[in-house]
């Protein structure tokens, strides 16, 4: 059965799922801020940071796949159908090199002696990424239902595109703040 | 307003679209119905067994007691003591309240009282009763893992309820459960609030929606705001649990950098406050209409109503900290929480003056819905009243963790939601079932749940005050406090008397159900627009749209020569 719905349901119910996840990161956050004003020295004695490099080549894949995910909308605004599909195409793909490089990241910090007992800091890592991480399966999934249903005969076609576009650029906001958080700082 | 489609759907034809995997919201309502009954039975039970133990330490439970408890002669044993008020508090909470108040009359009204076919989002909509039975269903697994179910308080709060302090599955299945939860309420939260904003009939603003549509669209907008706030958190918790972290474990419990218990008391309270408001809204608006109805007069200030809920519902986020008085926070944040807390009082006079002002010099009638919101006004009076004990610091530093708190919560939380609960269902029962219920017997069931309810909360005030404590197995092996024994037994007795007349409600819904007389379209006289059209309604629910033209509580217009004493909400405000 499919149902018939305007433009305005589907953009404030996207909305209204975007604020409830980010009540989500929002409370993670703050733990890691009331974590990290009352250590004493950061990160806690005997823990060493994460190495920058695959988080940093983390955040320039996801950055990438953000702009790509914006000439979706782009072209689908054109009605420019065949370009929006291979710019979809190299989005999805570079989302899976971001999840693919997480898996690395994590092997990478174990490598190094930093399992996800070995304190809080090791708790924040590993659980913030984790957490991001089940929610870019889920944008992931949003990628492919845009992909099945990205044609011009689609009812309101431009509002999903762009409901699922706000979706991915949330999660790339969510990693750039843990990314800075987490890794820089 | 508007912009959304309200198109008519297919009518489902198996028995499996229909009944069970059904999109029609009035099917959904029924269904959170019957999920929140039962498990107000089960949480009813739990709260006898409880009740048993504080007035009769040692003495096995009546007729079922060695069913229950094989294994120490029907007595209720110590750690089964702890899951069982854990259990209470969260069944009662998330399975009853939630499913009934939100989940079945937000489902039922809000698509009829604004005038649309369905919700936004059926498929949503269907998915979101499938998740909290999903949820219930890990809830009660959990009572049969090797060591039981979580014992840890409805608050969860570590180290209670991390592996330290209870080992067993049953604590992370209840994280699990109240995860799987929370995606329901989310889900059910973001239909709600799109169905509020977009399906609104025309010509229906938002101050013509009755209060009751008021009251479920801010719990929907708290829930969405506030439900991930606690998913979180238990996230967290569950991580702790079986993934190693240390967020919760503090000292030498953790090994490099410490975790800290006490963050997941805010983050709970942070999601808690305002989630107390969510179960009380949907009934406060429903009272506010019904009050009106029986009175046969405009509610008085009905904007101020509609106002003042909303000016609670954005207090509400702020308050958190009067949970946590007691937890050595800085006196200045403690005066901040204390004085923000007071401040709830304003919006929340001006709302209780206008519950007196609508049944003021009304012509009321005494149908059992009336009663039982004329039973919400008193309690819920009462129950605010002793807020303010608890919000004051210096009172909340004697008072904390004791009865009184119990009294409190149960008294604005329990009975006020209840009564409403109740109100609600004897007053929508025509419309979804299409029979009346017996009234001689609603009034029993009134009067016999009015008393003895009293008697049970007023009774934890006074226990409370006198110095007992929530949470204890036998509170009586400290000599102070056995001089409150006999306040326990009548506590007890009460809770026996008041779970018994509950059988009045349970007969009277089975028999209302099967022959009952059949419902007229509109048995109470009322203007809103699900009376405008057949009990019970067709699949779409309206053939034609509805124009609404006046607002929803258009009584005693002298100037009405229809003969009947209310508007319609389609009709043109008559003038003089
Ligand atoms: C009228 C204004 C209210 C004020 C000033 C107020 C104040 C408080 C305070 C200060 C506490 C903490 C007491 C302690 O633990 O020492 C408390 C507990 C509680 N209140 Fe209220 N309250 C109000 C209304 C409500 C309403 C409307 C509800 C529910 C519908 C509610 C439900 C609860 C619950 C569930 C708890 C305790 C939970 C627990 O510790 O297990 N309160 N209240
Ligand atoms: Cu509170």
């Amino acid at each position: 059965m499919t149902f018939k719905r305007s433009e305005a349901q589907i953009n404030l119910a996207s909305n209204i799922v975007i604020i409830s996840m980010a009540m989500l990161f929002a409370t993670l956050f703050m733990g890691y801020a009331i974590y990290r004003s009352s250590a004493p020295v950061w990160p806690p004695y005997g823990t060493q940071k994460v190495s920058l490099l695959l988080p940093s080549l983390s955040t320039l894949i996801l950055f990438m796949s953000s702009f790509f995910c914006h000439q979706v909308l782009v072209n689908s605004r054109k009605a420019d159908f065949k370009k929006a599909h291979f710019n979809l195409n190299i989005t999805i793909a570079l989302g899976l090199g971001f999840m693919i490089l997480q898996g690395f990241l994590w092997s990478q910090m174990k490598g190094a002696g930093l399992y996800v007992s070995s304190g809080i800091f090791a708790s924040l890592t590993y659980a913030f990424t984790w957490i991001h991480f089940a929610h870019m399966v889920l944008g992931v999934l949003a990628l492919f239902y845009l992909k099945k249903v990205l044609k011009p005969q689609t009812q309101n076609i431009l509002t999903k595109t762009s409901s699922v576009g706000n979706f991915w650029y949330f999660l790339e906001i969510v990693w750039i703040i843990m990314f800075i958080t987490l890794f820089v700082f | 307003m508007s912009g959304g489609y309200n198109e008519i759907h297919p009518e489902p034809t198996t028995f499996w679209s229909k009944y069970i995997f059904s999109f029609d919201h009035k099917v959904i309502a029924k269904q959170f119905l019957w999920y929140g009954i039962f498990f107000l039975g089960v949480g009813g039970l739990m709260a006898l067994l409880i009740r048993w133990t504080l007035a009769y330490p040692g003495v096995p439970f009546p007729v079922i007691g060695n069913l229950l408890f094989p294994g120490s002669n029907g007595i209720v044993p110590p750690d089964t003591y702890a899951m069982l008020f854990t259990l209470h508090g969260t069944i009662m909470i998330f399975y009853a309240i939630t499913p009934i108040l939100i989940g079945a009359f937000g489902n039922y009204c809000i698509p009829l009282m604004i005038g649309a076919r369905d919700m936004a989002f059926p498929l949503l909509n269907m998915l979101s009763f499938w998740f909290a039975f999903l949820s219930g269903l890990v809830l009660l697994i959990s009572f049969i893992t090797p060591l039981g179910a979580a014992a840890g308080g409805w608050t969860s709060y570590p180290t209670l309820s991390t592996l330290i302090g209870s080992p067993g599955a049953g604590q992370t299945l209840w994280c699990v459960a109240i995860f799987l939860f929370g995606i329901s309420s989310t889900m059910g939260a973001v239909n709600y609030v799109t169905t509020v904003i977009t399906l609104r009939a025309p010509g229906m603003g938002y101050f013509d929606m009755p209060l009751t549509i008021w009251g479920l669209w801010l719990t929907a907008i708290l829930n969405a705001i506030f439900v991930p706030v606690l998913g979180a958190g238990v996230i967290l918790l569950i991580l702790d649990r079986i993934m190693g972290t240390t967020f919760f474990l503090a000292g030498a419990s953790a090994t490099s950098g410490s975790g800290d218990p006490v963050l997941f008391q805010h983050v709970f309270w942070i999601f808690g406050h305002p989630e107390v408001y969510i179960l009380i809204l949907p009934a406060w608006g429903i009272v506010s209409d019904l009050l009106s109805f029986f009175s046969r007069k405009p509610a008085f200030g009905a904007k101020a109503t509609a106002l003042s809920m909303t000016s609670i519902s954005i207090l509400s986020t702020l308050v958190y900290g009067h949970h946590m008085f007691t937890t050595q926070m800085s006196p200045l944040l403690t005066q901040s929480f204390m004085t923000l807390t007071m401040t709830i009082s304003i919006p929340s006079a001006i709302f209780f003056a206008n519950w007196l002002g609508t049944i003021w010099k009304g012509s009321i009638r005494f149908d059992s819905p009336m009663l039982f919101s004329l039973g919400v006004v008193f309690v819920f009076g009462l129950g605010g009243l002793t807020g303010l004990h608890l919000g004051t610091t210096t009172t909340d530093l004697y008072l904390h963790d004791t009865y009184f708190v119990v009294g409190h919560f149960h008294y604005t939380m329990a009975a006020s939601v209840l009564l409403g609960g109740f109100a609600g269902t004897y007053f929508w029962f025509p419309k979804m079932f299409g029979r009346m219920m017996n009234e001689t017997l609603a009034k029993i069931h009134f009067w016999g749940t009015m008393i003895p309810l009293n008697g049970i909360f007023f009774g934890m005030l006074l226990v409370g005050y006198g110095g007992m404590h929530r949470r204890i197995y036998n509170p009586f092996i400290y000599e102070s406090l056995q001089r409150l024994i006999p306040v326990n037994n009548i506590i007890t007795m009460s809770a026996i008397l008041m779970g018994a007349f509950q059988l009045v409600f349970v007969y009277n819904f089975i028999l209302s159900l099967r022959k009952g007389p059949k419902a007229e379209q509109n048995p109470w006289n009322v203007g809103t627009l699900e009376w405008t059209i057949p009990s019970p309604p067709p699949h779409h629910n309206y053939d034609e749209i509805p124009v609404v033209k006046c607002g929803p509580h258009e009584f005693g217009n002298p100037n009405l020569k229809t003969g009947r004493d209310f508007q319609y909400q389609t009709e043109e405000l008559v003038q003089a």
